[in-house]
């Protein structure tokens, strides 16, 4: 079983990769996430301030 | 209104000299690199004078785009009535006039330099050479638009536009070996082809897509 | 949401055909004549080839599609398609380098397939780095759109003068087209499903890096429209 090694390389070499990069996609979706809850805080709040002066929201564009 | 934009660029005539001067030590530097002293080789003066004329090309088209940003003429020509297509034409103009005296100037020392003679060869570089100098104009005009405007664009530009110039490259050197060898036109069509076709295309893309490039943000 | 389904579907889809390619590969597939083992890597390089292309095609298409109609949600693609495409790409290429070496005797040669991916290797490269290094805005799209538009119109260009390049002068080693000569049909199935697995694989993570940009741009819009309203909010107390 010659070159058994380069076979074995290169396909541990394929799926590390691709497997590192969905590992990349998964953080990225972290941190996407955390943003998401951020803004959604912020829209929380902005809802709050509204409603409790009682000023009129400005309507969306 | 196409001299006025000439004209702007032409201007920055001090780099002119410099350009040529740079093509000149790129030359001398693979004189060393190659050896051309030793031996006798078409390929490697080819090379050389191709390497050179690249190097200009992309120094001649980040030089014009710096010398416009700090003028502020950028903003000036986007509000002047010109369409995008004939500020392209202008641009694409000015940096073939740069390239082909660079290219004069390259091809003079690359005769001196690898030990070649002047006669009807080097005459016969001339259509390879303008060919060339046309798509790496149109090429970088594209691109430094782009490059200008990104942070480390002075390098991006190279790298962006290198791997896309490979084609007219590849071509360019071949049919200059063959036309510094003695070999008729005839032998190198299918690189001539090759070129041409880059040529238009780029050309006719750089007209297209100009527009898109230059818009204010 | 309909959108989340599909692509655990998806990805589940790919697991298993993934898994099935795998199996056809190491088990069913005979082994190649003159080769030795090291020819299975053909059956992943091949695929990995197909789709580093076709997600270069994406990017221009979603460039295209971008400057005609200015929806950010092309640029996403066009964005996602770059970058994975840069993997495949990447993968080819050290894959392509592994099988080289021991069938050929060195880990790089200049022959025109290999050169031709260098080049849209290098061309990929290029792109990423303009959008790393410029910020979020539509004209880095545009940029983007551009670019990717130019680099695929140059494809065919630098395909045939590469071969042009190498068929004037052969390269030191006979060309590896040879490996085409798929004599037994199971090796052609083989192919087709690790081709098929592969595409699937892409289009996953296809997906999945779009839907991440596209989530990430749909809420950069998001935050300028609280930002504004905070602002209008706090003037009006």
């Amino acid at each position: 079983m010659e070159h058994l090694g380069y076979l074995f390389s290169a396909y541990s070499i394929i799926f590390g990769a691709i497997f590192l990069y969905v590992v990349f996609i998964w953080r990225r979706q972290a941190a996407l996430d955390a943003e998401l809850r951020a803004l959604e805080a912020q829209m929380a709040a902005l809802k709050e301030a509204s409603t409790a002066a009682n000023v009129p929201e400005h309507s969306e564009t | 209104m196409l001299r006025k934009d000439l004209r702007l660029e032409l201007r920055s005539g001090e780099s002119t000299l410099a350009l040529l001067a740079l093509s000149m030590l790129v030359l001398v530097v693979l004189v060393f690199a190659l050896d051309a002293a030793r031996v006798r080789s078409v390929d490697a003066a080819a090379g050389a004078l191709w390497v050179a004329m690249v190097f200009a090309g992309m120094l001649g088209a980040n030089r014009a785009l710096l010398a416009e940003r700090d003028n502020g003429a950028i903003r000036g020509l986007l509000l002047s009535p010109l369409d995008p297509a004939t500020l392209y034409a202008a641009k694409l103009a000015a940096a073939f006039i740069f390239m082909a005296v660079a290219e004069v100037g390259a091809v003079i020392l690359m005769v001196l330099f690898f030990n070649l003679d002047f006669d009807g060869s080097t005459v016969r570089l001339a259509p390879i050479l303008i060919l060339g100098a046309i798509g790496f104009s149109a090429l970088a005009t594209l691109l430094s638009a782009i490059t200008g405007r990104t942070r480390g664009g002075d390098m991006l530009l190279p790298i962006l536009a290198v791997p896309i110039f490979v084609p007219a490259l590849i071509a360019g050197v071949k049919a200059s070996a063959a036309a510094l060898a003695g070999a008729p036109f005839a032998t190198m069509g299918d690189w001539l082809k090759i070129m041409i076709a880059f040529d238009v295309l780029f050309v006719t893309a750089g007209y297209l897509l100009f527009e898109y490039v230059i818009g204010q943000d | 949401m309909n959108n989340s389904a599909i692509r655990n579907w998806l990805g589940y889809a790919t697991l298993a055909l993934m898994v099935a390619a795998l199996f056809m590969v190491f088990d069913y597939v005979p082994p190649e004549a003159e080769q030795g083992i090291a020819q299975l890597i053909f059956y992943f390089h091949v695929p990995l080839a197909w789709v580093a292309f076709a997600s270069f095609g994406l990017v221009a298409i979603a460039g295209i599609f971008y400057l005609w109609l200015g929806d950010q949600l092309w640029d996403d693609l066009g964005y996602a398609a770059a970058e994975t495409g840069m993997v495949f790409c990447t993968l080819m290429i050290v894959a392509g380098s592994i099988w080289a070496k021991p069938i050929w005797g060195t880990w790089w040669t200049w022959d025109s397939r290999l050169t031709t991916t260098f080049i849209l290797w290098l061309m990929y490269g290029g792109y990423l780095m303009l959008r790393a290094s410029a910020d979020d805005t539509p004209q880095t799209a545009r940029f983007g759109a551009v670019l990717g538009i130019v680099a695929v119109l140059d494809v065919p260009i630098v395909i045939a003068s590469v071969r042009l390049w190498r068929t004037i002068h052969p390269a030191v080693l006979v060309t590896k087209q040879g490996g085409h000569g798929l004599e037994d049909p199971r090796m052609v199935t083989t192919l087709l499903v690790c081709l098929a697995a592969f595409t699937l694989l892409w289009v996953w993570l296809l997906m999945l890096r779009f839907n991440q940009l596209r989530t990430h741009s749909r809420m950069g819009a998001l935050a300028v429209r609280i930002a504004f309203a905070t602002a209008a909010a706090d003037d009006g107390k």
